[in-house]
């Protein structure tokens, strides 16, 4: 009683200490009851990743945001916070090298009336290089949290915007939502081979002849502006902030990270590399073994992204299928096999990656590095990639990446050995504070209830020739779904309705296909998304034109199962 | 000191090649064939000898070196690759359908090596095809020259790197109803698009202008001379008035094809091969004289209002004007059997074995700019060469063999079922588009169109 006591005074020592130093930032006092009571934690006797080596049992001391030590029998901080870790798993806190978490889409800008579709102004045309990814960024997003959830303390933002280049990239924490949490702006300019559909650049054909002509021009433009600095009676250079936004990458003081699809569009980033010589970064990587050797030459990083295909082929009995339907199946089942065994190959050639978030739900982010570890890829290697082989891409190892004294506190504590299929993420450290979550040994209340796509739904699509609308009709069949969508038809005057095609339902994303037939052609549509209760979000990719918001909302009463 | 400069370039030369694609080039023996050369008649129960992917001899009775693969392909017919001046297989992306003028485009950045179209175009003993740019734009953009060696994951491997470079043109209704009548800016009709095409020569004088006076200022000393900006639209049209380019230009009507060779003229423009050309057989004297040729179809007409006035007579007439005239596909079906295409001309026309076959192996070969390495079989030219069952203007002609500098790439007894290079990892069927006619030449151009809106208000 005594000691507690003592304890308890000590601690008010040391706040009102610390207020005394931080006089401005600290409140005296806190009428919200919100502020945690300590930021020094001790975890004790915990099995610990530290990144170098294998694990051990040792202490942690946690305080002012940052590792104050790692070892056996570390003497426990008079003001911490002791947490018992003989059953916790504690690893370096994960590092997204490109999500989007919390970036909002910025607006489509307004198109002038005049507009000359051949020669738009850069910001209609998706050239804004210049746009500080920061500036869509909303901290208090609550996708942030979920990713928090998986173990991943950092990201690096990347910017939602359409087309070619929407800005710039920077890395947060994703830490307690009123700290500041920007750790570095402008880490790198964002490329994607996206056009903007109807303008110039249209295509990847445009994008690859405009990436080397702004390129060119702002090296052009550089030398133009040193001229004009170190002599009299030259020219004035014209501003210009798109060519500016370049000057970085010119100069090889930040790298461009091209996002890419597959194989052929990473084949083209590294053709642009070879020709320029730019530092890069390729992100969202998902095929491409046979590139190593060119990424290897043009000490170009990668990003493996963490989606993996949807595993159909496994699933599919043929019985009495013919010799030829066999082969096929089984060649789709060596190409999803493919996929799980990408990381591992890029292991096994040297190739230090890192991972991205990109296009992938939270829930799928561990259990698809799991299964890249069931499929050849070492466990040392995974957690390379998401600790420290991300924090050297992104230039931030030397606070984090590893438990080491003097880094930051970002920690993920797991209940088990994280690459083990039961373990769950218990808690999470970033920056110093701590987040708890529900595990399965905690766990209070009884699964969400799942919501139902069957039924008819209305949905809303916007493409930049206006916003259409149409009538969605999903059955539930013996096996799987069948559905119906209705449409504007596209030669003028009424609906259309076309089957659904190629349905999948997994979780609460359900996607579908169906063709429009246009002018004898027939076109492709695709529509992916969730559906939450009598909510569906999703888009629409129309082949070769690209994605739309596609957004739905059920008729009450209207499930047809059940 | 020459020494070390030897050394450093030898080095350099080492680095590039590392980065540079390696393609693949046999040796080869084929016995006693009969050997259709085109340029040197028919050889009976001749022999070809193949090593390291050219053509190294052409006789009776030659002996192979060891290690060489033989073929013994008596009674059957050898003749050359063919080659297919339009075609737009192998490419992700056919039209930048976006501005009238896009000369600074290049089709070799969107090269799919995994398009089943490459095997299938084998199998019809096409070995060589003018991958080309849509037909959106009065300027489209840069085509690429592809040697068919199927197989490869490397874009940059199915290159013929030293073919020259070719570009798309196109007049009448294609660049007029995409820009025109699609977006409301010029072209709106054919005089538009003479004028876009002057307009863009013009502005490619001004600019070449522009650079070379920088070019002069910069070599002085101490210059502070300031780069122009840099356009590779102007610059690749600069190129073509220096005769660096052969234009390949889409169109249909005598009038049009007229005006081009016009404009041309102005220009001092000596490089151009005309494509489609239905109406090809009103103008033959003047495409004999101006120009490096006509490639049209043997029979493929009325699919749109200036496609009507048509022949099927088109190919001999221009033949025999003394027009180079070859026959292509623009199309992944036709590609298959340009050996009946070009026969069909027998049936019309009248052409001779020799006329007929030229219009699918060394016509195309002078219209790409590389009549010296392929479209004959020679010594010295790369081993491009099909093996024909019967004798390929015959209707019961069937390829058995198809061989691109030396190796084999088909062959109708390996002919698997499942030729893809690439499979999806999640399809079980892959969708198949069939395009008709035309919508191969104006492939992803329908959202640009007002005709074509899609999902929208009218």
């Amino acid at each position: 009683m005594s000691l507690l006591n003592r304890k308890t005074l000590l601690l008010l020592l040391m706040v009102a200490a610390s207020n005394v130093f931080i006089l401005a930032a600290v409140a005296q006092s806190d009428p919200t009851g919100g502020k945690r009571v300590t930021g020094t934690y001790a975890i004790k006797n915990a099995t610990v990743f530290t990144g170098n080596g294998s694990a051990t049992k040792v202490d942690i001391i946690i305080e002012n945001g940052l590792i104050g030590g790692v070892g056996k029998n570390l003497k426990t901080p008079i003001d911490a916070q002791e947490i018992k870790g003989d059953s916790m798993f504690i690893y370096p806190g994960f590092i997204d090298v490109s999500g989007s978490a919390g970036v909002k889409t910025p607006p489509t800008p307004e198109k002038p009336a005049d507009l000359d579709p051949s020669n738009p102004p850069p910001h209609i045309a998706g050239i804004t290089p210049y746009v500080d990814v920061l500036e869509s960024f909303d901290p208090a997003d609550e996708e942030l949290g979920m990713w928090r959830k998986t173990g991943i303390t950092m990201v690096n933002l990347i910017p939602n915007g359409e087309g070619m280049l929407p800005g710039n990239t920077a890395v947060v924490l994703i830490g307690e939502a009123d700290s500041y949490n920007t750790l570095a702006s402008s880490t790198g300019m964002f490329a994607k081979f996206e056009a903007i559909r109807g303008l110039y650049p249209g295509t990847t054909l445009g994008v690859m002849a405009k990436w080397r002509e702004l390129y060119q021009n702002a090296e052009l433009a550089n030398k133009h502006q040193s001229l004009f600095a170190s002599n009299k009676g030259l020219v004035r250079p014209e501003k210009d902030r798109v060519l500016e936004a370049f000057y970085p990458i010119i100069n090889q003081s930040a790298p461009v990270i091209f996002k890419v699809k597959d194989e052929l569009e990473l084949r083209r980033a590294l053709n642009l590399q070879r020709e320029k010589g730019f530092r890069m970064v390729v992100t969202g990587v998902n095929e491409g073994v046979t590139l190593i050797p060119l990424i290897k030459e043009t000490k170009t990083q990668v990003i493996l992204s963490a989606n993996l295909p949807e595993d159909t082929a496994s699933k599919k009995e043929l019985k009495g299928a013919s010799e030829e339907i066999t082969a096929n199946l089984d060649r789709v089942k060596a190409a999803y096999k493919s996929h799980l065994e990408l990381a591992a190959a890029f292991e096994k050639e040297g190739v230090p990656f890192a991972f991205s978030s990109q296009d992938l739900k939270s829930e799928n982010f561990l259990k698809n590095i799991r299964l890249m570890v069931e499929n050849g890829l070492s466990e040392e290697a995974a957690l390379a990639a998401l600790t420290i082989n991300a924090a050297k891409i992104l230039e931030q190892d030397h606070i984090t990446g590893t438990i080491e004294k003097g880094k930051l506190a970002n920690l993920v504590i797991t209940t088990d050995s994280l690459f083990k299929s039961g373990a769950e993420v218990k808690q999470v450290f970033v920056d110093g504070y701590l987040f708890t979550y529900e595990t399965n040994g905690n766990k209070k209340g009884g699964k969400e209830k799942a919501t139902d796509i069957t039924g008819s739904w209305n949905y809303n699509t916007e493409t930049p020739q206006g916003s259409s609308s149409g009538e969605m009709i999903i059955k539930k069949e013996s096996e799987g779904f069948s559905g119906t969508i209705t449409f504007d038809n596209p030669a003028g005057g009424g609906k259309k309705t076309a089957d659904m095609l190629a349905i999948k339902q997994s979780g609460s994303t359900f996607e579908f296909q169906f063709t429009v037939d246009v002018q004898g052609m027939s076109l492709s549509v695709t529509v992916s998304g969730d559906f939450s209760g009598d909510d569906y979000k999703g888009k629409m990719t129309i082949t070769d034109f690209g994605s739309f918001p596609f957004t739905a909302t059920k008729s009450p009463d209207s499930t047809t199962n059940n | 000191m020459k020494n070390l400069i030897y050394i450093i370039t030898a080095l350099l030369l080492l680095n590039l090649n590392s980065l540079q694609a390696q393609v693949k080039k046999g040796n080869l023996l084929i016995k006693n064939a009969t050997v259709l050369t085109i340029t040197n008649g028919i050889q009976e129960d001749t022999d070809i000898l193949v090593e390291n992917g050219l053509i190294k001899q052409i006789g009776k009775g030659i002996a192979a070196p060891s290690n060489t693969p033989v073929v013994e392909a008596s009674g059957k017919y050898v003749m050359p690759g063919i080659i297919d001046a339009h075609s737009h297989v192998a490419l992700s992306v056919v039209n930048e359908a976006s501005s009238p003028i896009t000369a600074e485009v290049y089709m070799g950045d969107v090269v799919n090596p995994f398009d089943i179209g490459l095997y299938r175009a084998l199998a019809g003993g096409v070995t060589v095809s003018n991958a080309m740019h849509g037909s959106a734009n009065a300027i489209g953009g840069r085509n690429v020259t592809l040697k068919h060696r199927y197989g490869t994951l490397n874009p940059e491997e199915l290159i013929m790197t030293e073919a020259p470079r070719t570009i798309k043109f196109a007049l009448g209704e294609n660049p007029t109803r995409v820009h025109g009548r699609g977006k409301g800016i010029q072209p709106r009709s054919r005089m538009g698009v003479e004028a876009i095409i002057r307009n863009g020569f013009n502005e490619a004088i001004q600019y070449k202008k522009k650079w070379e006076a920088y070019e002069k200022a910069a070599g002085q000393k101490n210059s502070t001379a300031i780069p122009p900006k840099y356009n590779l639209r102007l610059k690749t049209l600069g190129d073509i008035l220096d005769g660096k380019l052969i234009i390949h230009c889409h169109s249909y009507r005598a009038d049009e094809i007229n005006m081009l060779i016009n404009v041309c003229k102005d220009f001092g423009i000596k490089n151009i091969v005309f494509t489609h050309v239905n109406e090809g057989f009103k103008v033959a004297p003047e495409l004999a004289a101006h120009t490096m040729g006509a490639s049209v179809f043997a029979d493929w007409w009325a699919y749109k209002f200036e496609v009507y006035y048509s022949t099927s007579f088109n190919a001999a007439i221009l033949t025999k004007n003394g027009v180079i005239t070859s026959i292509n596909s623009d199309d992944a079906e036709l590609i298959r059997h340009l050996y009946h295409e070009a026969g069909k001309t027998q049936r019309y026309g009248g052409l001779t074995d020799e006329e007929a076959l030229a219009l699918i192996t060394i016509n195309p070969a002078k219209q790409l700019g590389i009549a010296d390495k392929v479209g004959s079989i020679e010594p010295g030219k790369q081993a491009d060469l099909v093996i024909f069952e019967n004798h390929p203007l015959s209707v019961y002609a069937i390829p058995q063999m198809t061989f691109v500098d030396g190796i084999k790439y088909f062959d109708i007894n390996e002919d698997d079922h499942d030729q893809r290079l690439k499979v999806s990892a999640t399809e079980m069927v892959e969708p198949i588009y069939l395009m008709e006619h035309d919508h191969r030449c104006m492939h992803g151009v329908e959202m640009f169109s007002e005709t074509g809106q899609f999902f929208g208000t009218h």
